[in-house]
């Protein structure tokens, strides 16, 4: 025992030399830190560029830099050409060079976090409700860019309408650079529409008349799956029925519910006889083999079980992906057709993405920020940088005919088909061409457009830290306990819920449920939402 | 060298064969799924699952994998690369200490054991050797990092130690030092040849490895040219995945076809092909080591 | 005093061998030693704009959500209890495999064996979870669509706890037995054939020959397969589990890990130190554990401990 006592205070000397070392590092790294945040301040005294050069950006560009612009996804295979030609002109322009980097899709969002946490040089980043945007602003990961916009990004201060700047302050700042274009991603049913007419069955625009389907289905097509369902009960399953039934004003998180006439009447959803009766709902689904016993298990996504002929319907996809779903179907089963309703045409809340769904901003650590502002300023308004990152090369990935995008070649031989750089961010409406296809996703925004009202939701950002234990424990409870209740699996529901409603509370949901309240009913109040 | 058999033997035998072949074909039954799967045409797939026999045969999911040929070769060559060189040098500097490590009379063999052995209870987690890497080392989108890491583990280590302590009888080391020689040219006369089982387990099992790895490239390569193989499959499964759990409300269409499940078998299988025949090259090496000169006690 | 100058004596006598172990250690320094300060982001509230040592010290807070949910305990159980039932099953099967191998005679026949064993390793998780989900699922899946022809009541795998047990340990050997069977196997190869033929002369069987020969031969080397299974012994299979169970909260009761609830809770946050804090957690079991076995082991042997 004392060669092993001997053993492990050698260890335990050597760890603590070691950390000693590193503290010394990272410490210096830690003035490093909190330098960033005061770089917007030195920008303005920075106009009188040296050197004599004139100063098209009215930034210091007498040092040549590269930014390393991060975003997700998967590169198309002719990123590399079309880097070195934005880099051509951004040499010239701004005396700066871009790599454009790509994480891929596997383990983004922890990428992501690495990218953010470690301190790495990040000049520009992807950001977006789905990547958590409002919570890491609010936790400091990006750079205010107030006041950098003026000075290194002039043309695209003005470009972004100044309600669209205000809907992305987090904590009264701008911490990212919205997509200008509107779109919509709201809901709607989807489902077989040759098969609706073959039987004679009504056309889905509420949850009894889905339901009336989807019997109909099961009747007359045995061997399909009348709902397309996979494991994500939340996402998938719960939300959606909620987002028809309830008009709720966005997926409010924790089991509350807030309906969107409403913004400050905040009601527990969870255990409430509206959740019962959605639960039964669900479990009539489910004993009525609407959806595959196994469920919980299915990892397909719901849009190949449709396109492959195996299930009749969705409960909920926006018009996007139904016009992908309804162009894939044409070329392998033309004799299929596809029905879509909205779900604003039935409870009236059409809203448009929000200013925050597809965004950049430029990371804490990054020492470029000035540079990167200004490039993405190019990406975005100059129609050079627009166009090549956007489509890539005319008459090498793609041709305008008609006014409309034709790519050249398919999507196999193609090496950049359209915004094949995940370009969503940068999408500049002036410079937009679309596929001839999406004509029918037009067709069903003009509707909406009718009917559009504003996102109340999307902008508020809960800052979590405070229960931030208290969440992790109840993400557990909800996969154990309420998704198989969601998936129609629990025989006794009203035992069921009462069994998870148990366990949340075990787990801080009252404690969750009270600070998030306070936190959003603050915001309403600050922002003067009715 | 006659060696008479006992009647044990032959109903020992007969039980071998039996359990052993029991065991391949359970082995074996998913591998031919997958393979089949690879060959089916990929709506089938969706619609009615896997089968022993294609029902609707097709090339679709090989044809995708190859549309763009440069990427698989790419990953290919990066990935024969870092296996081959990540082996070698590993295997030398594992065999070095595994023959240090196992010297009875190297006093301070159990502490090191235990230094080596300890990084395997404790760690800082992957945040700190992500900026280690990252920032200090700054080795992103080089191929060091993808060989670095690997390179030794204190698994095969001790595995190495063993295999060495127990195929190489002290007195051959003594009468080596006897006649002059210095460690290092006992280890790579005399241990090197003695070893050979464990070596080739302990190399078999770093090839692996690194053949394997797609970690390291995935937080660590931004350049689509340094992917590993396996990387590449993960990629090509994950954007599946990826698109199947975002909801709607993400409203990402993406600009490229979406890869399929045929494809995603025909990658596995152009994936794991390659290694499948290192196992049995690596066999030759599994024999009784070669006992030099005669030291019987 | 008295180990310093230990120290330098050894070194002198032995310096050559120092120098062959020292790129080793070198590497261990670098790539496992330094790292291990991030151990301190487990005591502290993350803020990406400070520095490791200037973040808020929180103490235990990072650890509050592995008990919040109640199922620490659980999850311990079944880490602990799935990680012995794999060790001992595993390790007794991979000897098993690799004496009822060594003793064939037939060159290709067992070279052919040897690779179809080891086959299963190089399927990923990813996959086999798709081809589980073929097999079992209740609507569509082989084993139903069989029972159905046969005439019998279609079986609802995925929604039965407690079958999962023995699914997962069968998948779990399945993928793993051929990787220790080859280091079994490498092991008899390297036990001279001198032994045998003793034995043999003095009259005994096969099965005697295995449980006095072979057996005791292979001891070292199960010892250290253990202490290594031991150490990990809390941190997961973690595929096996994810990829196998994915989102089916009806089988988390038998079948949830630490690593497993650890992923599912922290991927809805960024937050650093509750990470750290789960692998700390890990960590302390597992060398806990560890000191102790092979301080027993230590006392029954002084060959067989790692250290």
């Amino acid at each position: 025992m004392r060669k092993a006592a001997k053993a492990v205070a050698l260890l335990l000397s050597i760890i603590l030399i070691v950390s000693s070392l590193a503290a010394c590092s990272t410490k210096n790294e830690g003035n490093k830190g909190t330098g960033a945040t005061a770089k917007p301040t030195d920008a303005p005294k920075a106009t009188d560029a040296p050197n004599g050069e004139e100063p098209k950006t009215g930034i210091d560009t007498s040092k040549r830099v590269e930014l390393q612009f991060y975003m997700l996804g998967n590169a198309p295979k002719d990123i590399d050409f079309i880097q070195s030609e934005i880099n051509k002109m951004a040499l010239e322009d701004l005396n700066a060079t871009v790599k454009f980097n790509y994480t891929t899709w596997t383990d983004w969002d922890q990428k992501y976090k690495l990218l953010l946490g470690s301190g790495q040089q990040v000049d520009l980043i992807f950001t977006a409700e789905w990547t958590q945007y409002q919570s890491y602003a609010k936790r400091g990961a990006f750079l205010p860019i107030d006041d950098l916009l003026p000075v290194a990004a002039p043309v695209l201060n003005d470009f972004v309408p100044a309600d669209m700047w205000e809907a992305v302050k987090i904590d009264g700042k701008i911490y990212t650079v919205p997509a200008t274009y509107k779109e919509y991603v709201t809901d709607g049913f989807v489902w077989r529409e040759d098969l609706r007419k073959k039987y004679d069955l009504p056309t889905p625009v509420d949850i009894p008349t889905f339901e009336q389907y989807l019997e109909g289905i099961k009747k007359n097509e045995p061997d399909m799956v009348p709902l397309s369902m996979n494991s994500d009960m939340k996402t998938n399953l719960s939300d959606r029925l909620r987002g028809i039934s309830h008009d709720p004003i966005g997926a409010v998180g924790y089991g509350l519910g807030i309906r969107y006439e409403s913004p400050t009447d905040v009601y527990p959803y969870w255990g409430s006889e509206e959740h019962l009766n959605d639960l039964v709902t669900l479990k009539r689904w489910q004993d009525n083999n609407y959806m595959v016993k196994n469920v919980l298990s299915v990892k397909d996504t719901l849009q190949d079980q449709i396109t492959s002929g195996k299930a009749a319907a969705l409960l909920g996809d926006n018009p996007t992906r139904y016009n992908d779903m309804v162009i894939k179907i044409q070329a392998a089963h033309p004799d299929w057709e596809l029905g879509y309703h909205p779900f604003p045409m039935t409870n009236g809340i059409a809203t448009p993405v929000h200013p925050i769904h597809n965004g950049f901003a430029i990371p804490a650590s990054s020492n470029n920020a000035e540079r990167a502002l200004a490039f993405y300023e190019k990406m975005v308004t100059d129609k050079r940088y627009n166009l090549l990152t956007q489509y890539g090369v005319e008459g090498k990935n793609y041709e305008v005919k008609d006014g409309y995008y034709t790519m050249i070649g398919d999507s196999n031989s193609n090496g950049f088909p359209r915004e094949a750089m995940n370009g969503w961010a940068w999408r500049n409406p002036e410079y937009m061409l679309f596929d001839k296809n999406y004509d029918g996703v037009k067709k069903i925004f003009d509707e909406l457009d009718k009917i559009q009202v504003p996102d109340k939701f999307t902008g508020f950002a809960e800052d979590y830290s405070g229960y931030q234990a208290e969440r992790a424990a109840l993400e557990q409870v909800e996969k154990q306990y309420l998704y198989p209740l969601t998936a129609g699996l629990v025989k006794d529901v009203e035992k069921g819920l009462k069994e998870f409603m148990d366990k949340a509370k075990a787990a801080g949901l009252e404690k969750i449920q009270q600070e998030y309240t306070k936190q959003w009913l603050q915001y309403v109040q600050e922002q003067g939402i009715k | 060298m006659k060696i008479k058999e006992d009647s044990y033997m032959k109903g020992f035998r007969i039980v071998a064969v039996i359990v052993i072949v029991c065991a391949s074909l359970a082995c074996l039954f998913p591998f031919l799924l997958i393979i089949s799967a690879s060959f089916t045409q990929n709506e089938s797939i969706i619609r009615e699952g896997y089968k022993l026999v294609p029902s609707v045969f097709s090339m679709e999911g090989y044809r995708t994998v190859f549309q763009f040929p440069k990427q698989v070769l790419d990953a290919y060559s990066v990935t024969v690369f870092t296996t081959i060189v990540g082996t070698t040098l590993g295997l030398f500097l594992m065999t070095m200490a595994g023959y240090v490590l196992q010297r009875r009379d190297f006093k301070y063999r159990n502490i090191f054991s235990f230094f080596i052995y300890f990084t395997t209870l404790f760690g800082g987690g992957l945040v700190p050797w992500y900026i280690l890497i990252t920032k200090y080392l700054k080795l992103t989108d080089t191929l060091t990092v993808l060989i670095y890491p690997g390179l030794m583990t204190p698994f095969l280590i001790i595995l190495m130690k063993n295999f060495i302590r127990s195929a190489v009888p002290d007195e051959v080391v003594e009468s080596a030092k006897i006649d002059g020689a210095n460690d290092f040219t006992i280890y790579s006369r005399i241990v090197l040849q003695l070893s050979m089982p464990g070596i080739a387990t302990v190399g078999l099992f770093l090839a692996l490895h690194y053949w394997n790895d797609w970690f390291t490239s995935s937080l660590f390569i931004n350049d689509t040219s340094k992917y590993q193989l396996q990387y590449y499959l993960y990629n090509v499964i994950n954007t599946m995945s990826f698109i199947a759990g975002m909801g709607a409300g993400t409203g990402i269409s993406l600009g490229q076809e979406l890869p399929t499940e045929s494809t995603k078998m025909a990658m596995s299988i152009i994936v794991t092909g390659p290694i499948l025949l290192l196992y049995p090259f690596v066999q030759r090496y599994f024999v009784k080591g070669l006992t030099i000169g005669a030291v019987k006690g | 005093m008295l180990k310093r100058n230990g120290l330098l004596k050894e070194f002198k006598t032995n310096w050559l061998l120092f120098l062959m172990l020292l790129p080793t250690l070198l590497f261990f320094l670098l790539n496992s030693y330094t790292p291990m300060v991030g151990i301190y982001y487990a005591f502290t509230r993350f803020d990406f704009n400070t520095s490791l040592f200037n973040s808020q010290f929180v103490g235990l807070e990072n650890f509050k959500f592995l008990w919040k949910s109640g199922v620490l305990l659980r999850l311990t159980f079944n880490t602990v209890g799935y990680n012995i039932v794999f060790i001992v099953l595993g390790n007794v099967l991979a000897i098993a495999l690799a004496i009822l191998l060594s003793e064939l005679r037939l060159q290709w026949f067992k070279k052919l064996t040897q690779s179809i064993l080891f086959l299963p390793y190089f399927v990923s998780f990813v996959i086999l979870s798709v081809i589980v989900y073929n097999v079992f699922n209740y609507e569509s899946g082989f084993l139903n669509s069989t029972l159905k022809q046969l005439g019998a009541e279609p079986v609802d795998v995925y929604n039965t706890p407690w079958v999962w047990i023995f699914l997962i340990i069968i998948f779990y050997l399945w993928k793993n037995v051929g990787y220790s069977m080859v280091i079994y196997l490498a092991s008899i190869t390297g036990i001279s054939d001198e032994y045998y033929e003793a034995a043999k002369i003095d009259g005994a069987n096969i099965l005697q020959r295995i449980w006095y020969i072979t057996i005791p031969m292979l001891k070292t080397t199960f010892v250290m397969l253990l202490l290594f299974a031991l150490g990990s012994i809390m941190k997961g299979q973690f595929d096996l589990f994810y990829q196998l169970i994915g989102n089916n909260g009806m089988l988390y009761n038998t079948t949830d890990i630490l690593d497993t609830y650890v992923y599912r809770s922290l991927k809805v946050t960024f937050d650093i130190g509750m990470s750290t804090a789960a692998g700390l957690y890990q960590s302390l079991f597992g060398f806990v554990l560890i000191m102790t076995v092979n301080y027993i082991i230590r006392r029954i042997n002084d060959e067989y401990a790692l250290f």
